[in-house]
């Protein structure tokens, strides 16, 4: 083959290569937004206000804010001990517990509410604990924070022991001789340099709780205004009034959007917090 | 004062030291990277725990292996300045200087006002709001050391503190610095590889070799007599290992080493001894001097460095039999017009090397 020849293949593969690229970006572009242009071309713009003061979408609405921000400050709680225990110890059985932890994030949330049913329902594991106290969990709206909760609290603890993990040790080394106890040094310096993460993974947490459907209809059930977040009410909405459908997922897509782009937006985002440690060295 | 007996295996060094620094005295450790002076500061700071020994300050019980006695590192009356200075990037000076009082539980406003008297004595009143990073490299040292002296440690640990200055910086800090450990009460290990800040800072001079302490004393003790070959490069001086052969009437001998041998002064009595030579009691010549000199040796100058850089001195390291360096003046040099290659004649007096054990 002459040169020539060659050079010419080389620029058709070239060529070829760009446009498969091209495509590919396009069609994954396409897959995701596609469905949000369509959602945004039926709104029904005169109604929607109209739409969303109905009182079931406004208890939606409510319950969905509520039980969310529970779920997250839950998640939050009780996570931050792990995240804090998976970044900074080693010990037996870390890995399994890694792999547990992660296990609501590629689980189907309907299973995990199988799992919740049978563990917290009335005849379950734990269940008949707490219904021997008086205590009944399920298709109640605590039974929607824990469906919330156990499917987001993955988000929070990745990114907080991420967050911790980066605290470099020669911070902790410092407090240490400065007579802070494993407390102080803990709130004083690692939360701190570490707050960025935290700060976007109980964000995350908090928006995955927010769309959460499958774990809260099979554990917690469909009960306007009790159980009914904003997911199962569009569930629900879209076999009789596909406006109101509509409307409530608009809704859902501007409240997600809008959560994605200031976690991206922090001040002190996740870059922001290595420029401060690269500056300090 | 701080008792330290002291073990550790890491990786391949195994750290094994016995040490003594009193009160107001400053203890210098010096040794070459990875023989494990870092290691040592962290196990008198707690942050590492030794595999055994013990280490008692001011008659409290820091550390026994046997007793299993290992008080964490925040319970320890420490002041630790780490080669980085680790300034918390998050806070002001003011914050950072406070931050050990406020760990402690101290009321807001005492914690305010000793910090405020720190950072007047340190110099830094007019950045105490700034953060770190705005802060040039001697500003950062004199934080981090405020950082930890306000806190009154009964002993002080200092990892290469001038190591991450740039060098117009560090004479200005070095001179600071000495000014401020001068006037502490409390006990200072201090960890070095210039042999500068060893004799400025050291009342007491510690070299670790493979994790052990090869010799420990004044600098004026080292300097006249280097136990190892470390210590006598590491103090700039000539040293032999050799034995006395002949003794001859005038109070001499000859030492014989192992690359051939010098005229020395008696010590007495035959066997094995070092022989230390100051550098500067080393004279060059073109031709072989006819002259007091006992010992002369040619050989060929394999390099010329003036110390301090471009300064008046120039050390002129020499292939000889036993390798010598010499500490010749910059006019010296000219005036002889030496060069490496040039085949000269070191010549030294008998009476200037005591023999020692």
């Amino acid at each position: 083959m002459s040169p020539r020849g060659r050079g010419a293949g080389v620029t058709w593969r070239v060529l070829l290569a760009r446009l498969a690229t091209a495509l590919a970006i396009t069609l994954c572009l396409g897959l995701i937004g596609l469905p949000l242009v369509a959602l945004l071309l039926r709104v029904p713009a005169a109604t929607l206000l109209v739409r969303l003061a109905d009182p079931l979408v406004l208890a939606a609405i409510r319950l969905s804010l509520v039980t969310s921000l529970a779920a997250a400050g839950l998640i939050v709680l009780l996570g931050t001990p792990v995240a804090w225990l998976l970044a900074t110890r080693d010990f037996r059985g870390k890995r399994v517990m890694e792999a547990v932890i992660d296990l609501p994030m590629v689980l189907p949330p309907t299973a995990a509410g199988v799992g919740l049913l049978l563990a917290f329902g009335r005849t379950g594991l734990a269940g008949r604990a707490l219904a021997s106290l008086g205590i009944s969990l399920p298709f109640s709206t605590a039974a929607v924070v824990m469906a919330e909760a156990f499917v987001a609290l993955p988000f929070f603890v990745g990114a907080a022991a991420a967050g911790f993990r980066e605290v470099e040790p020669r911070y902790l080394d410092a407090a240490a001789t400065l007579r802070a106890s494993p407390g102080t040094t803990f709130f004083r310096v690692m939360l701190p340099l570490a707050l960025p993460s935290v700060v976007a993974g109980a964000t995350m947490s908090w928006a995955r709780a927010l769309g959460e459907f499958g774990a809260t209809i099979t554990f917690a059930g469909n009960l306007p205004g009790v159980t009914q977040t904003m997911p199962l009410a569009v569930y629900i909405a879209l076999e009789t009034d596909l406006d109101a459908a509509v409307a409530l997922s608009v809704l859902l897509v501007v409240l997600s959007l809008t959560v994605l782009v200031a976690v991206r937006a922090l001040p002190l985002g996740p870059a922001g917090l290595r420029r401060a440690h690269r500056d300090a060295r | 004062m701080l008792t330290a007996t002291l073990a550790k295996r890491i990786g391949d060094v195994a750290l094994a030291a016995t040490f003594e620094v009193e009160a107001g005295s400053t203890l210098v450790l010096v040794g070459e990277s990875g023989a494990g002076k870092t290691t040592l500061l962290r196990c008198l700071a707690g942050l590492v725990t030794p595999d055994e020994g013990r280490i008692v300050l001011d008659g409290r019980v820091w550390f026994d292996g046997t007793a299993g006695v290992s008080l964490p590192a925040w319970r320890r009356e420490v002041g630790y300045l780490a080669q980085d200075y680790a300034l918390f990037p998050h806070l002001s000076v003011q914050a950072n200087v406070g931050f050990g009082l406020r760990a402690q539980g101290l009321a807001r406003r005492s914690v305010r006002s000793r910090v405020d008297a720190t950072l007047e004595r340190a110099g830094l009143s007019e950045l105490a709001s700034r953060r770190p990073d705005q802060l040039s490299g001697g500003q950062q040292q004199r934080a981090a050391l405020a950082r930890a002296l306000v806190l009154e440690p009964r002993l002080l640990l200092l990892d290469e503190p001038l190591s991450a200055l740039d060098l117009q910086t560090r004479r200005a800090v070095r001179g600071e610095l000495r000014r401020t450990l001068a006037g502490l009460p409390c006990a200072t290990v201090y960890v070095t590889h210039n042999p500068v800040e060893a004799i400025v800072f050291g009342d007491r001079i510690a070299v670790l070799e493979a994790g052990r302490i090869s010799q420990v004393g004044a600098p004026d003790e080292l300097l006249r007599r280097p136990r190892s070959p470390y210590v006598a490069e590491f103090m700039g001086v000539n040293l032999f290992r050799g034995t006395v052969t002949e003794r001859d009437a005038s109070g001499l001998v000859r030492v014989r080493t192992p690359f051939g041998s010098v005229v020395a002064v008696d010590p007495g009595e035959p066997g094995d001894v070092l022989v230390a030579l100051n550098p500067r009691e080393v004279t060059l010549h073109l031709v072989p001097p006819a002259g007091s000199a006992q010992n002369v040796f040619p050989g060929r100058i394999v390099e010329l460095v003036a110390e301090p850089p471009f300064g008046e001195r120039v050390r002129v390291a020499l292939d000889s039999t036993p390798p010598l360096v010499a500490e010749v003046t910059r006019h010296a040099v000219e005036s002889l017009g030496l060069r490496e290659g040039l085949e000269v004649h070191a010549a030294f007096k008998a009476t200037g090397l005591v023999p020692y054990r």
